[in-house]
């Protein structure tokens, strides 16, 4: 009953009912703006909401989290410009359908489409979610450490890039978070005896640089592209098309939370995997995949939005991030006071079923807005980038320099955003700087718990880990990351395979 | 071979360029040997913390890290070295164009004038030059525009977040003030 009052406290509030909506709105937009994304919106709206109660700030993101996943569709469809990299697979089928003049129908399809991949993907985050932190409370220390680990190395090794691209990049944002006076013994570590390094540096900082300014000062390369118009008819789509998709869609809303609930990995990649579940499990498309087929909206729209609750799971069982925007949510209800983890789901359930309660608010004003106001959208994605790109930036300025009324941050900011545009330039993905940052106080600390518990003996150590079946796994996991990478994967599966066809 | 077009970033958000996958861009050669630098001097002075001293001391996680960023860096700079470089690509045109030159000392301006000279008067001076080189359009448009968004901005973080930014040369406080006063006065 108590739950229920705790997941009903959205709707029945009107303050936080017009928060999720407002959010979700301007995450449509934001999604589908390209230039704009939701790590972007959400690390600056953190900086604006810090000096509000939890509840608002919470509604606000969710909001912003859920539209901006199904935003980048929009554009995606109109203009094969993935609005947001969830939307990738998107346009693949999206823009030809487009061009063939069916804009309507597929923004129809997807709309409804990620109101059901949306809704699947909460139904399993609240049904989970208390199981998961439950057993999360068996959890050693080495435990969390190896999952830290494992969740930086994922979304290094299935985002764009390479992997040891992607190693080097969550390394360096471990050594980020890093700096500062150790909260143990105090001892300075990369301060280079500058006092103004002794607090650290503010991940805010960090993320609106590398999310918002280096974004901002990439797209300076596309100011003079012009939004191409496309003629929108009919938009809700018929029940007879729905059904049909309806087995499919709950087949690629699955591999959606599942992907969403490893640690560090978000829509992006259960897009592109659930697109390419469907190329292979449907037999007769009406159209071919990259076509124009229907199943190739459907399945990467489902998938991505169903990632969303999935993305949860993590971030409020363990307090390991889902993806980069969660990592971020992290870090805001550390500001605000709460230490996400399986204690959060214990001491305070409320903070939890009330999430809960604006993803599915948020869900609905999304298919809301989503079937409504496309003549109003093709205004607004129409701004031109010169206005936007110094609005991004003067934004940007405006964030990093409210957490705490400092013009340092501002320059570590601007300093961030510089060095991630040359990253992006060179093929380093983001994501896993971030999750560093927010990671590297949880692993720094798991592994001395560890370590002093074995009374710093790596074989004790190595022992406790193989004397645990979960620990085994994820240490597993791990080493199975690396070793895929490098050469002798390739050698030992052509070896297989060679041996294979040889009998 | 097919022709690519070497302005192939898309415009798409954070799954942007990387440049062609077999190909090295301009710089990167240098940007790598740069990050492999770098962390070698982390690495130093994550050493400096405390040696190795003990396997829970607060310079493990720190010079495990940074070994990871040098091993990483390495083999990125020996990947990057043995690739070709991408002909169709210049610095000058496709990686640090004047505009993101100039856009960059724009910030670290706005950086510097904002505590002086004060918000308002800073966000002003930045919209307008910004969007006056982007959108080459006339004078007044420009101003129009950017004195809109301004005072959109302002009033959005200014009154909805309440957050505080320097005021600087204008009396910020004292003229929400008078407006205030104004409209008590107006309702009683």
């Amino acid at each position: 009953m108590e739950t229920l009052m705790h997941f009903l406290t959205v709707f029945s509030d009107p303050q936080l009912l017009l928060l999720v909506g407002l959010g979700t709105f301007a995450g449509v937009y934001v999604g589908a703006i390209p230039g704009l994304s939701v790590t972007m919106a959400v690390s600056i709206l953190i900086s604006f909401t810090f000096s509000w109660d939890v509840y608002p700030a919470i509604s606000l993101m969710i909001g912003i989290y859920m539209g901006g996943v199904y935003g980048g569709s929009r554009t995606a469809i109109l203009l094969n410009i993935p609005g947001a990299p969830s939307a990738i697979a998107t346009a693949l089928d999206g823009y030809p359908m487009a061009k063939r003049g069916e804009a309507g129908t597929a923004i129809g399809v997807t709309t409804v489409m990620s109101f059901i991949g949306g809704f699947i993907g909460i139904g399993v985050l609240a049904l989970a979610a208390p199981f998961v932190s439950d057993f999360a409370l068996k959890f050693q220390p080495r435990d969390y450490m190896l999952l830290a680990i494992l969740g930086i190395l994922l979304v290094g090794s299935l985002s764009q890039g390479s992997l040891v691209k992607g190693i080097f990049a969550g390394a360096l944002g471990i050594a980020i978070g890093a700096v500062g006076r150790d909260p143990l013994t105090f001892a300075e570590r990369f301060t280079f005896d500058f006092r103004l390094m002794e607090g650290g540096i503010s991940f805010i900082a960090v993320m609106i640089g590398m999310f918002g300014v280096s974004e901002a000062l990439l797209q300076l390369h596309h100011v003079d592209k012009d939004a191409v118009r496309q003629k929108i008819t009919r938009i809700v789509p018929s029940l007879a098309t729905v059904k049909k998709h309806l087995p499919l869609s709950v087949q690629t809303s699955t591999i959606g939370v599942t992907i969403g609930a490893l640690p560090g990995t978000g829509g992006d990649i259960a897009a592109l995997m659930a697109y390419d579940h469907a190329k292979r499990v449907t037999k007769n498309p009406d159209r071919e995949f990259g076509d124009g087929a229907m199943e190739g909206l459907v399945a990467p729209e489902t998938a991505n939005n169903a990632a969303v609750g999935g993305a949860f799971i993590p971030m409020m069982t363990l307090g390991i991030p889902g993806d980069a925007v969660t990592a971020i949510m992290i870090g805001a209800l550390f500001i605000h006071g709460l230490n996400p983890g399986p204690m959060l789901m214990i001491d305070q359930p409320d903070m939890f079923w009330f999430i809960v309660g604006c993803l599915v608010m948020a869900n609905c004003f999304m298919l809301l807005f989503g079937l409504t106001g496309i003549k109003l959208f093709t205004k607004i994605v129409e701004m031109p980038r010169s206005v936007l790109i110094p609005l991004i930036m003067l934004l940007s300025i405006v964030g990093a320099f409210a957490v705490n009324n400092s013009i340092t941050d501002v320059y570590w900011m601007l300093g961030f955003g510089v060095f991630g545009y040359f990253m992006r330039h060179y093929g380093y993905p983001l994501g896993p700087v971030i999750l560093g940052v927010i990671l590297s106080r949880l692993l720094d600390d798991n592994w001395r718990r560890a370590i002093i518990s074995e009374r710093e003996d790596l074989g004790n150590f190595f022992a406790g880990v193989f004397g645990s079946p979960l620990s085994t796994v994820l240490l597993i996991a791990v080493v199975l990351i690396f070793v895929s990478q490098t050469p002798v994967w390739a050698w030992g599966k052509s070896r297989i395979f060679a041996k294979k066809e040889n009998t | 071979m097919q022709h690519i077009d070497p302005d192939h970033h898309d415009g798409t958000s954070d799954a942007t360029p990387g440049g062609e996958p077999d190909k090295r861009r301009p710089g990167e050669l240098v940007f790598a040997l740069v990050m492999l630098l770098a962390s070698l001097f982390l690495l130093n002075s994550a050493y400096g913390i405390a040696g190795f001293d003990a396997l829970s001391s607060p310079g493990a996680i720190p010079m495990a890290t940074t070994a990871a960023m040098v091993l990483s860096a390495a083999v990125i700079l020996w990947n990057t070295a043995k690739l070709p470089l991408d002909r169709t690509e210049s610095l000058i045109k496709d990686i640090l164009p004047l505009t993101v030159v100039m856009f960059a000392l724009f910030l670290v301006a706005f950086g510097v004038l904002l505590k002086p000279l004060g918000f308002l008067p800073t966000s002003a001076l930045f919209l307008i030059a910004a969007i006056k080189i982007l959108g080459k359009r006339s004078w007044g448009w420009t101003v129009g525009i950017a004195v809109f968004s301004l005072v959109v901005v302002w009033l959005i973080f200014r009154i909805v977040f309440t957050v505080l930014m320097p005021a600087g040369i204008v009396p910020e406080a004292e003229l929400i003030q008078f407006f205030r006063n104004v409209f008590a006065g107006g309702a009683q």
